[in-house]
């Protein structure tokens, strides 16, 4: 691969690296716990240093801080509660949902997805759990005449209490700096107060603290004057704090009566501790609570692949399908709604927010969030009453506090779901709502009903296409029928097959497989789509009907092995076809052609000598986590040069095709397919390739918008096309005779 | 009010020309293998007109009647889902290879029998055979007046006002109840069902009636009935031919090709 900028995200996967300085130190400090031998003479921490305050004073504010969060806890829950049950069961799968929770949740995996976010989120996050650990270490110490903290261990344990206020602070440093001296950053994209006084508040406990920490060192002459005998910190620990120390030391320049440094202790003391419970308070009241909100969320993580939608059950017995009313989501739903922490990231990638269209991933849900925090309590008491819920909430929640344009504009591309640090997935949520507008209210953009008319009727999505499901094959010699004996069913799709621009793709995808000796068929006029628009546009009756058929023609035909050159397809049957109880073997062409060419099947011996940039579909790529197939295959391209866009991998950027918007007018500023065109035309490569006939169509549209100039534009091509040159030619070649057993001739397929 | 919907099922008007085929012999389509016949696009449209009138006047019945074989229940059932109350079939041998009169007769027997009519609306013409005369013949059958070419439709007491398409705009008319009017694809887009009443639709019945069932007699409907006859049905012949415009510099192309357009008189 080339060195350009594949994605630093995924090989990662050293959880501990993150956590090996706080939880390090923080086992020292147990160890340091059992050195309790006694020996006299040697430095201790003095208990109820100052008399500051009588020993239950901190457990009564602990005992209120516990007694909020139950509250707040208690609060939301009874908000959860309005929802339905999960349809997946959050109690299966508790190993790997315990691995999220640790991966995503503690190890906070999405959270370096950004980097700067990342070292920024990763000190403040260790330094709360260290001098928490701290604060809990003096309180055994104090209260609990468990007096470890001496000898060596104290002198580290100094160290490290400061290091990590620090680090807390660099933390805060770059949170400040962040919101408050970048341009428009992502994190004020919705700024409420409540922001600036949590990182605010934050960056006072942490100065409060060393201030506490440097008072004490200097008031100790004074508080020991009397106890001649007694060692001080001063005498030997206090250095160990490196930042405190020198505080107490200026501080002693100004040579201050020691009453008056021991009142300074007693007021910075007691600020300290209020401000560090008050703060800990936000987390009932602000977006702090993701502190809990986001590991639960990760333990409650859907456990199967991101590109499956629910199945609605029993349809037929059904009075409503899909969400029109806040309740109607399920409590998980309505948990991640309090788990956002409106850090805007999912916003930042939306290719829809990107090209200026009425959708922010990050609006839609903190707009429910609000929606539910009004509407919920009043939904909660009707229903407990025994009333009608849906007569509540006085705005419609789909269509007033979610515009139908916002929901219509989603691609379904799954990469604000990749890249929310608190796990949300929006996409289910959104398709919910879809779902009530096609099937509940028959409410739809009349490009999107046409194609779902068309695929009701005609078995595709292709209004007014001229081509039929055999036009392709005109050319190619006999096309193999798929009878059930050979290894694959070449799946075309009606992209491929009813689309102009892509009826090259399907030919070269059949010849370099008739090339590699594969043994396969294709259905031909049997095919009809196998639903995957109709689901992601809403409609699930459809989609429902449409998976039946196939699933159950595709059981006839014996089919167990499936190749298809579209990722929408790919995705279907390999992700959404088990819930309908067919289980095949899918390859997307890319993984089958990158095999054939490792194992010498396929040889590409022609040269291209053009630089080559590849986009990755989202529903190959991002959901599906085939990257390096594609990939492999340029590689092996004589002469042709990979060159990465800005945005790939994981982290690759709509073409604005999926979910539907293929059959859809585009509201907003900008089209999403130049937004993509643009960045593919900067690489400055002579091609962009990718894998989707919908990419490809949404190039072809968008390239010559922000290219007009014809000459040197680049050209879209699928890796399929690239292939097909490298191996057969340029003028394609000849085909070798096909391998298959049952042929049908140019004659047969008229009928 | 009771509002009658008269629907059409017809050979996709989408089916890919390569698979368009017919059979000279018999002066017959064909029907393509695997592609399912459909509602003809103008009557959807009749019915959104009907619905539209049936929302604005309230306590409203619709019915729709499809004049065809067994499998236009699927026409029948797609109106229905969008809201219609009943559906009828008129379904017998004898109805078959008609003209748009004897049609329009078989239809128009079945408002009489149905008796409540207030209106008739139909497509402004088949998808398919694009006569545009059934509607027309069903008010003359009938004696009721007719508006044409609709692209609104509004209920005015006992009136019917009806902005009817014209070459450069549009007209109103208005005509007393009964009537006929026909709707053009200018009223705007057929609804998408909501899934309770495609559900709903799936689970009623509905009625056939035959010609017996009419009171017609077979000699008056159907091929027998017909006053029109088919020639000759066959698929034109289209022609593509290329000519290069000779010349040295661009002006003498330029030039052969004004001569050549004009010759052909396209200029
Ligand atoms: S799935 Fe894609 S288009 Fe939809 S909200 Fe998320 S990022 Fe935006
Ligand atoms: S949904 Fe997730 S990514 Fe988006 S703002 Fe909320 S926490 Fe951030
Ligand atoms: S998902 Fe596949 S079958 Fe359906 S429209 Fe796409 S290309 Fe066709």
């Amino acid at each position: 691969m080339t060195a350009e900028t594949p994605d630093q995200q995924r090989p990662v996967r050293l959880i501990g690296a993150w956590f090996a300085p706080a939880v390090g130190a923080s086992v020292l400090g147990f160890y340091g716990s059992f050195q309790l031998q006694e020996e006299t003479g040697e430095l201790i921490r003095h208990s109820f240093f100052n008399d500051v305050a009588p020993p239950a004073a901190p457990y009564l504010f602990l005992a209120a801080l516990t007694g909020l969060l139950v509250f707040g806890f208690l609060r939301h829950a009874t908000l959860w509660m309005v929802g339905q049950p999960t349809a997946q069961s959050v109690l299966r799968e508790i190993p790997h949902r315990m691995r999220n929770a640790v991966r995503l949740g503690l190890a906070q995996d999405k959270v370096r997805r950004d980097r700067y976010a990342g070292i920024m989120h990763w000190c403040i996050f260790s330094s709360i759990i260290v001098l928490t650990f701290v604060t809990a270490q003096v309180a055994v110490h104090d209260d609990f005449g468990i007096e470890f903290l001496k000898g060596d261990y104290l002198n580290f344990f100094t160290f490290y209490g400061d290091l990590f206020g620090l680090v807390g602070l660099v933390g805060v440093g770059m949170a400040l700096a962040r919101r408050y001296f970048s341009d428009f950053h992502r994190i004020r994209w919705d700024e409420r107060f409540e922001d600036h006084l949590i990182i605010l508040g934050l960056g006072l406990v942490l100065l409060t603290g060393f201030i506490v920490e440097a008072l004490r060192i200097a008031a100790e002459p004074s508080v020991f004057a009397d106890d001649a005998g007694m060692l001080t910190l001063t005498e030997d620990a206090a250095p160990f704090a490196f930042i405190s120390y020198p505080i107490a030391r200026f501080i002693e320049l100004f040579e201050m009566p020691g009453s008056q440094v021991e009142g300074a202790h007693f007021v910075s003391w007691w600020s300290h501790v209020t401000l560090s419970f008050s703060w800990l308070g936000l987390i009932v009241f602000t977006r702090l609570d993701h502190i809990f909100f986001a590991p639960i969320n990760a333990f409650l993580l859907r456990t199967d692949s991101p590109g499956r939608l629910s199945r609605i059950p029993n349809l037929e017995e059904r009075e409503i399908f899909g969400v029109g009313y806040i309740q109607d989501f399920s409590w998980k739903q309505l948990f991640e709604l309090d788990a956002c922490v409106r850090c805007g990231r999912c916003t930042e990638v939306c290719p829809a927010n990107l090209a200026g269209q009425p959708l922010s991933p990050m609006h839609l849900i903190q707009d429910l969030k609000a929606h539910l925090a009004d509407v919920g309590p009043a939904v909660q008491r009707v229903g407990h009453e025994g009333g009608d819920t849906r007569a509540v909430s006085p705005v419609a929640m789909v269509g007033d506090v979610i515009k139908d344009e916002t929901l219509w504009a989603c691609r379904t591309c799954g990469a604000c779901v990749q890249e929310c640090p608190v796990m949300i997935e929006h996409v289910p949520t959104i398709v919910d709502m879809r779902r009530y507008l096609v099937m509940d209210e028959a409410r739809l953009p009349a490009t999107a009903q046409g194609a779902l008319e068309n695929l009701e009727t005609r078995g595709h999505p292709w209004r007014g296409t001229s081509l039929e499901r055999t036009t392709w094959m005109e050319g190619l010699g006999d096309v193999p029928l798929f009878d059930g004996n050979q290894d694959y069913l070449y799946w075309v799709g009606c992209s491929g097959a009813l689309v102009e621009r892509n009826l090259p793709i399907t030919k070269a995808v059949f010849k370099l497989l008739r090339e590699s000796g594969a043994s396969f068929g294709v259905l031909g006029q049997e095919e009809t789509c196998n639903g995957d628009p109709a689901r992601r546009l809403g409609n699930e009756y459809l989609y429902q009907i449409l998976a039946e058929q196939l699933v159950m023609t595709f059981k006839e035909k014996n089919v167990q092995r499936v190749i298809t050159n579209c990722p929408h397809c790919f995705n279907t049957f390999k992700n959404e076809y088990p819930q309908f109880d067919g289980h095949f073997e899918v390859l997307h062409h890319t993984e089958f052609l990158s095999g054939a060419l490792r194992d010498g099947s396929l040889r590409a011996t022609h040269p291209v000598g053009e630089d080559v940039a590849y986009h990755d579909s989202c529903y190959l790529g991002r959901i599906n986590g085939v990257y390096d197939a594609p990939r492999q295959i340029v590689e092996m391209v004589p002469g042709a040069n990979l060159v990465e866009m800005r945005r790939n991998m994981s982290k690759g950027l709509c073409c604005g095709a999926g979910g539907g918007n293929m059959w859809q007018e585009e509201v907003g500023e900008r089209r999403v397919n130049h937004v993509r065109s643009e960045e593919a035309v900067r690489t400055g490569a002579q091609q962009v390739i990718s894998n989707c006939p919908f990419c490809i169509q949404m190039f072809e549209d968008g390239v010559p918008a922000v290219q007009p100039e014809e000459e040197g534009r680049i050209r879209p091509f699928d890796i399929a096309e690239l292939l097909e040159r490298a191996v057969f030619g340029p003028g394609g070649g000849e085909a070798k005779e096909p391998a298959a057993a049952a042929a049908v001739s140019d004659g047969d397929r008229e009928t | 009010m009771h509002f009658v919907v008269c629907a059409k099922q017809i050979p996709d008007p989408e089916t890919p020309p390569s698979a368009f085929k017919i059979d000279p012999q018999k002066n017959e389509v064909i029907p393509a293998q695997g592609i399912a016949p459909v509602l003809s696009q103008f009557d959807s449209i009749a019915a959104e007109a009907a619905l539209r009138l049936k929302e604005a006047a309230g306590d409203s019945k619709i019915t729709v009647i499809s004049m065809g074989a067994e499998s236009a229940q699927a026409a029948i059932k797609q109106v229905l889902a969008m809201g219609a109350d009943e559906g009828l079939l008129l379904n017998d041998p004898a109805f078959t290879k008609g003209d748009p009169h004897t049609t329009a007769k078989v239809l128009t027997a079945a408002v009489q029998k149905l008796g409540d009519v207030d209106a008739v609306f139909c497509g402004r013409q088949a998808a398919d055979w694009d006569w545009g005369q059934t509607g027309l013949l069903m008010a003359e059958g009938l004696g009721w007046p007719s508006a044409i070419i609709a692209k609104g439709v509004a209920l005015d007491g006992q009136q019917l006002s009806v902005e009817r398409v014209l070459e450069d705009g549009y007209e109103t008319a208005q005509a007393p109840l009964p009537a006929v009017v026909t709707v053009s694809n200018e009223f705007g887009e057929p609804r998408y069902p909501k899934l309770q009443q495609i559900m709903q639709a799936a689970r009623k019945t509905v009625t056939t009636w035959t010609a017996a069932d009419l009171g017609l007699d077979a000699a008056e409907v159907g091929e027998a009935g017909s006053r029109l006859r088919l020639e000759k049905l066959f698929i034109p012949e289209k022609e593509g031919k290329v000519e290069l415009m000779e010349g040295d510099t661009a002006t003498e192309k330029a030039q052969a090709l004004v001569k050549a357009l004009q010759g052909a008189k396209v200029l």
